[in-house]
């Protein structure tokens, strides 16, 4: 399926943001640019929670009449359910606001090519690698506020689990809630494990905060773009040969993704 | 007709700057010159004074995230853009596309408001509807918000936006230089600069009030 173009539409894209880690928003800038680069539609701008433009400014920078928002989250939860409508004043899939009409998309983490992503991402990374021997871990904060805060990864993990890849096994685990990410040499039977971060940018938490808890950093280092050594794949600790990727979000594809949120829209509500 | 447009027409009335950017529009191609203001004069020599050049918007936000020291400009408000660069646009379009990253939604926002458009919303509308951590801010007293505003906004704290909002509508915000100030950083005329505009706190200013509203409860607990 491909979308087709919309010559007098603007896409909307919705990230969090930071006001820390510069990395935080490079990906949403970078799937934007993707999209533009195809002009698909009239368009293509981002906003923030926490960085400018807000969610509130973000119409103002818009010409076109009709916008497709599409959050760039990894799953539906506090933000997509709660924080994106409040901010946008959104009553429904579709909204007629201030003389320009919204559609809410659902955001790119709950759609069924993020299987495909997840797939490449870790082939990618460990190319030479038996599956057999092999356990893939999907990995997300997690959080015991929202149930839905995980659903996203349970869901990838039974679509690969389904895909016939061939991994040993794949698994999902958490930062902060039970599988544990920091005990994923107990969590796993095989000699090699792959970890892929379920988020969007290589910010604090998949480039920081995981690979101390992973055990392939002491400390919690400097923000990815302030590095000047990149780490290497793979990793030899506690027994095992790790694999550790960079954030699911960085992969540029995911702007398929995105393309691919807009085009459920218009099939879903507008029965096209 | 567009945003770009306007901002063509705003261009030709003798708006030159935005925030610390100088706009130069090079009447022999009709394309537009974007640089610090510090380095008009070295942007308007024919090699660019030796200034990196950029072609076209992509490199705006590159150029905007960090400040001289590295620190990230995590609201682009602030008064410590980088130097030592020149931008080429060869359109209102990709001149938009550039600004709108170096200064997120200004150009739009102020055309917004001068139309009488621009719908500002008061710090306790902004409180009110927080959920989550920062529910907390709503709590915060006007005397703790007066005093924030001075203590985070305006360009002595490195905040360049001209604030619009109120506490509520009945309550305007103390008069300081930062409430006072006008959004357009360095000596240029008002009708020779698109103003950056604050229609409502920013989420910084929001974490700021969570913060200060903390410390007003745990006063007020260890209080006789």
């Amino acid at each position: 399926m491909s979308l087709a173009p919309k010559p007098n539409t603007a896409l909307l894209i919705v990230g969090h943001g930071s006001t820390e880690n510069p990395d935080s928003s490079t990906p949403y800038f970078e799937h934007a640019d993707e999209i533009r680069s195809r002009g698909l539609f009239a368009e293509v701008h981002c906003c923030f929670w926490k960085e400018e433009p807000s969610m509130r400014e973000a119409a103002y920078m818009i010409d076109a009449e009709e916008v497709y928002v599409v959050p760039d989250f990894i799953s539906e939860g506090y933000f997509t359910q709660e924080v994106i409508p409040r901010e946008f004043e959104l009553s429904g899939p579709t909204t007629q606001l201030r003389g320009k009409t919204f559609h809410y998309c659902l955001p790119v983490g709950v759609h069924s090519s993020m299987t495909g992503l997840i797939l490449r991402r870790a082939k990618e990374i460990a190319p030479d690698i038996d599956p057999a021997l092999t356990t893939l871990i999907i990995t997300g904060h997690g959080t015991g506020l929202n149930q839905n805060s995980t659903k996203a990864i349970r869901d990838q993990v039974e679509h690969i689990i389904a895909s016939g890849a061939g991994y040993a096994a794949v698994i999902d685990a958490y930062m902060e809630e039970q599988p544990f990410i920091a005990d994923w040499d107990k969590l796993s039977q095989t000699p090699n494990v792959v970890i892929v971060p379920f988020f969007i940018s290589d910010g604090l938490h998949s480039y920081q905060d995981i690979p101390v808890l992973i055990g392939i950093e002491n400390e919690v280092g400097a923000a990815a773009s302030q590095r000047g050594v990149f780490r290497h794949n793979p990793h030899h600790v506690r027994g095992k040969t790790l694999y550790y990727s960079s954030a699911i979000g960085t992969e540029r594809l995911l702007a398929d993704v995105i393309l691919d949120q807009v085009y459920d829209f218009d099939h879903v509500h507008k029965k096209l | 007709m567009s945003l770009a447009k306007k901002l063509r027409k705003l261009l030709e009335s003798g708006v030159h700057r935005i925030g610390e950017l100088e706009i130069q529009t090079d009447a022999s191609n009709n394309h537009f010159v974007l640089s610090h203001h510090l380095d008009t004069s070295r942007a308007a020599q024919p090699t660019f004074g030796g200034l990196v050049h950029h072609a076209g918007p992509t490199d705006a936000r590159e150029i905007s995230t960090y400040a001289e020291d590295g620190s990230y400009r995590f609201t682009k408000g602030q008064v410590n853009l980088k130097r030592g660069w020149v931008m080429t646009l060869e359109n209102e379009e990709a001149l938009r596309r550039a600004l709108d990253q170096f200064y997120p939604a200004c150009v739009g926002l102020f055309i917004a408001w001068q139309n009488g458009d621009l719908e500002i919303e008061n710090l306790r509308d902004k409180l009110a509807r927080q959920t989550g951590m920062y529910r907390f801010a709503r709590t915060i007293s006007d005397a703790g918000a007066q005093k924030l505003v001075q203590a985070v906004c305006g360009p002595a704290h490195q905040c360049a936006k001209k604030i619009l909002w109120q506490l509520n509508p009945v309550t305007p915000l103390d008069d300081s230089e930062a409430s006072r100030f006008n959004g357009i950083p360095g000596m240029v005329p008002e009708s020779e600069a698109i103003p950056l505009l604050c229609r409502e706190a920013c989420n910084h200013f929001v974490a700021e009030c969570r913060k200060a509203a903390k410390a007003e409860f745990e006063a007020t607990a260890k209080s006789p």
